[in-house]
């Protein structure tokens, strides 16, 4: 079962972000396989801290670029970053409390955002470097 | 606990400097401290600024002199009179603009000698630094022509004897055959050329080599602080507008090179150096100017320099994002273009040159997060020396023999001291080379994981990083203005910033530290009433006008002993030849080749010029006076001054210029009355061939 489908439609034609997408969601994936399973709390562990390092570089990353293009809605896109990274980081800590309503949150909230941003942000983004 | 055993210490070179920082840094450290109560927070403290502050009294000079300027006649007369039309007709705007170009001048050379000071003391002048170190230098050596020159201008008594003075020094150089302290001893000799010269190196000349001068000195930093905080520019402003109004400068009567003033008025900040000129030679003066060039030269790579590995990068761990080399305070960073063959465009590549191996990089890259546990934590960027998986460890032990609910965890810098002294059963501490080495995931990491119950950042000097922006970057990183940031859940009331501003001690960090335990929260600052600040930033203002103004004229430089005249002895001659010119034989011309048979052989070669001085018979003065030029085909040139008492007295002056053993080629002999104060030069006639007292 995956979370998350990489779509072509989802690429910005930018060789890095892409790439990072694409690792991320393979992360991501991997990660919630292994939380449907009886895998244990340590290993769930290491992946989120990973998944959340990842992250965190791979927002750096489309921030500068964002920057280096005045992309003009840099602000708004910026505090979406900053809201999904806050989200992970809770996740993190309280995934262990109730395994059910871990895999709701990383569910629902992860793959609601993941399709929110590259539907809106990343393709304005996307637009915006292209023209 | 106990450390590890602390090495006997070895009195040497190394020693002898690290003592010598150290003790510079306890001295300066009643002036911080006095200072940092009168300006809270500590950003606006004036000894944080000092290198701009020098810059904004540049500013000042620069406007007030483009005043004055308007109204200078660069002619002999001239001067003198503009500037007292300046000082006392127009006394409003151009006394006041007059003052203003004195005090602040003045006082850049104190914020100056402060900036040194620091800096040396606080040892950030040695590896990539050097660069910074060296180049104010040569500032120095245009900041002193500048003022000097600016004395030289108002041509009053002072300006007379500093022409002189300036003159004598310069004569010392090989590259002046002639003597240009003769042209200010007598009234004849004086020209007007010589106020435009002057105008032009104080006006254009100097200046202008100055501004390029400071833009080599702060271009390789990142940002580099030009002007200081507004307070501060508004304040030194006042005053310096206070000194000139309540001690105008004044000039101190029209230079008359017949007389010598007894006592001078004496700026000591420019002039430090010119009353060693009575005591020394003139060579030994250059050899002290030059010899604590080249030491501040050498400075930087004196012992006891620090081998600290600089940064490295790790490509698998980059993605190009840049932050780090937004961070660097020293611009060690850049980006350029990938060389591992992957999908990004560009990599972070340190210049080891500028790298001072602060660790602000780390905690800029975004996967510097202790949550890292699935592959090895080594983020995008690291000191070799502290790298960032060793970091988490020594946090992890260290924290982990905490005990109780109250358990605080305190971080500080190369600049904090007594660290290893505040651990007990509820703290531990860790040293970091700089606050903003310190990962924000961090914080959220140490207080999520429950390794501590509160985190104490206690960095370096508040305002006076040693990194420059290590406390501002980590201050905006922990309130999320900066990149990266702490996360939001992290609660603000378990972290407390002790940057030194509320602490002096080891004592007070230990207060500080038992507050915070007690709350565990953020205790606010305890700064004075801000009417009571306000008092007393003004009479800091009004202390630093007072020192201004008073060195500016005071103590006042003794010439010439009451009851003294001078004599100087004064006049170029050329020695006759060594050789009469010979006509060279056929068989001579022969052996030369054919362009160069001149028939007529002259050796240039001349004479040293004899010369005695006697006073009512005794002698003052009896030396040959080699000639000048490589060839020694030059005049002799003679300038001495002699202090004699005043009263009438018998003079002799005799030279001879041949090469006769005994007697003198000319001589005067006269009974000459001298006055105190007064200044008489003997000189030789060209036109009548005799000496002439004047």
């Amino acid at each position: 079962m995956t979370l998350l489908q990489w779509k072509p439609a989802y690429s910005l034609a930018i060789p890095a972000v892409d790439l990072e997408h694409r690792e991320m969601i393979g992360l991501i994936n991997e990660c919630y396989e292994r939380m449907g399973s009886d895998a244990d709390t340590a290993a769930i562990e290491r992946f989120l801290g990973e998944i959340h390092a990842g992250i965190a570089a791979h927002f750096a990353l489309e921030e500068q670029l964002m920057l280096r293009s005045n992309y003009p809605e840099y602000g708004a896109h910026k505090e979406d970053h900053e809201d999904l990274l806050d989200q992970i980081r809770d996740f993190m800590d309280r995934f262990d409390e109730d395994r059910e309503a871990g895999l709701r949150l990383l569910q629902q909230r992860l793959a609601d955002w993941f399709g929110r941003h590259f539907a809106t942000f990343d393709a304005r983004l996307h637009d915006r470097i292209h023209t | 606990m106990a450390g590890p055993a602390a090495p006997a210490p070895r009195l040497n070179g190394c020693a002898l400097l690290a003592l010598l920082h150290k003790f510079l840094r306890l001295a300066l450290e009643p002036l911080r401290f006095v200072l940092a109560r009168s300006f809270p927070p500590a950003a606006l403290n004036p000894l944080h600024h000092l290198g701009a502050l020098t810059i904004f009294f540049f500013w000042i000079v620069l406007v007030s002199g483009i005043w004055l300027f308007i109204f200078f006649r660069t002619s002999v007369d001239g001067a003198w009179e503009s500037v007292e039309y300046l000082t006392h007709q127009q006394w409003y705007l151009g006394g006041v603009m007059r003052s203003l170009h004195r005090y602040a001048s003045d006082a850049a050379i104190i914020t100056l000698a402060l900036h040194i000071l620091k800096e040396f003391a606080h040892d950030r002048y040695r590896g990539a630094r050097w660069f910074n170190w060296v180049t104010g230098v040569p500032l120095l050596w245009l900041v002193f022509p500048l003022g000097i020159t600016g004395y030289w201008l108002v041509w009053d008594q002072l300006a007379h004897y500093v022409a002189i003075t300036s003159a004598e020094l310069l004569d010392r150089l090989p590259i002046f055959t002639d003597s240009m302290a003769r042209n200010f001893l007598t009234v004849e000799a004086l020209s007007d050329r010589f106020f435009t010269l002057m105008a032009f190196l104080h006006l254009i000349g100097l200046p202008l080599f100055l501004v390029f001068g400071i833009w080599l000195h702060v271009f390789r930093l990142n940002g580099p602080q030009i002007n200081p905080p507004r307070v501060l520019m508004a304040g030194s402003l006042l005053a310096m507008l206070l000194a000139s109004l309540v001690y105008p400068a004044v000039s101190q009567g029209k230079a008359d090179p017949a007389q010598v003033p007894e006592a001078l008025a004496f700026d000591w900040y420019y002039l430090l150096v010119y009353p060693l000129m009575q005591a020394w030679p003139a060579g030994a003066v250059w050899a002290l100017l030059l010899g604590i060039s080249l030491l501040l030269c050498l400075a930087p790579w004196l012992p006891p320099g620090r081998d600290r590995r600089s940064a490295q990068v790790d490509l698998g761990n980059c993605n190009g994002c840049e932050r780090c080399a937004v961070d660097c305070p020293f611009g060690a960073i850049t980006m350029e273009p990938r060389s591992d063959g992957t999908a990004y465009a560009s990599e972070a590549v340190v210049d080891p040159t500028l790298c001072l191996a602060c660790g602000i990089c780390v905690g800029a890259c975004p996967t510097a997060t202790p949550f890292r546990t699935r592959t090895a934590l080594v983020p995008g960027i690291d000191l070799p020396d502290q790298p960032l998986a060793g970091l988490r460890e020594e946090i992890r032990e260290r924290a982990e023999r905490l005990a109780g609910t109250q358990r605080v965890l305190v971080f500080g810098c190369a600049g904090s001291r007594g660290l290893r002294r505040l651990e007990d059963h509820q703290t531990a501490a860790v040293r970091l080379e700089c606050m903003a080495q310190l990962p924000p995931a961090f914080v959220d990491w140490v207080l999520s994981r429950g390794l501590a119950d509160g985190i104490v950042l206690a960095g370096c000097r508040a305002g006076d990083c040693q990194y420059r922006f290590g406390m501002r970057w980590t201050r905006q990183r922990l309130e999320r203005e900066r990149d990266p940031r702490l996360r939001k859940r992290v609660p603000g009331e378990r972290i407390a910033l002790a940057w030194s501003d509320r602490w002096q001690a080891h004592t007070d960090l230990r207060r500080l530290l038992a507050d915070f335990r007690r709350s565990l929260g953020s205790p606010a600052a305890a700064s004075p009433a801000a009417g009571r600040r306000r008092l007393a930033q003004a009479a800091a203002w009004g202390a630093f006008a007072a020192v201004v103004a008073a060195l500016s004229v005071w103590p006042p430089y003794r010439l010439l002993e009451p009851g003294q005249a001078m004599v100087s002895l004064t006049f170029s001659r050329a020695g006759q030849r060594v050789h009469e010119c010979r006509r060279l034989s056929q068989e001579e011309l022969q052996r030369l080749a054919p362009n160069m048979r001149n028939p007529i052989d002259c050796p240039r070669e001349r004479l040293p010029v004899w010369v005695e001085f006697r006073v009512d018979g005794e002698t003052l003065h009896r030396r040959a006076h080699p000639p000048s030029g490589i060839w020694k085909d030059g005049e002799s040139t003679v300038y001495r001054r002699f202090e004699v008492p005043a009263g009438s007295h018998e003079l002799f002056i005799g030279m001879r210029d041949s090469g006769r053993a005994q007697g003198f080629d000319f001589e005067l002999r006269q009974q000459v009355p001298l006055a105190s104060g007064q200044h008489l030069v003997a000189e030789f006639d060209h036109v009548d061939q005799r000496f002439v007292f004047r």
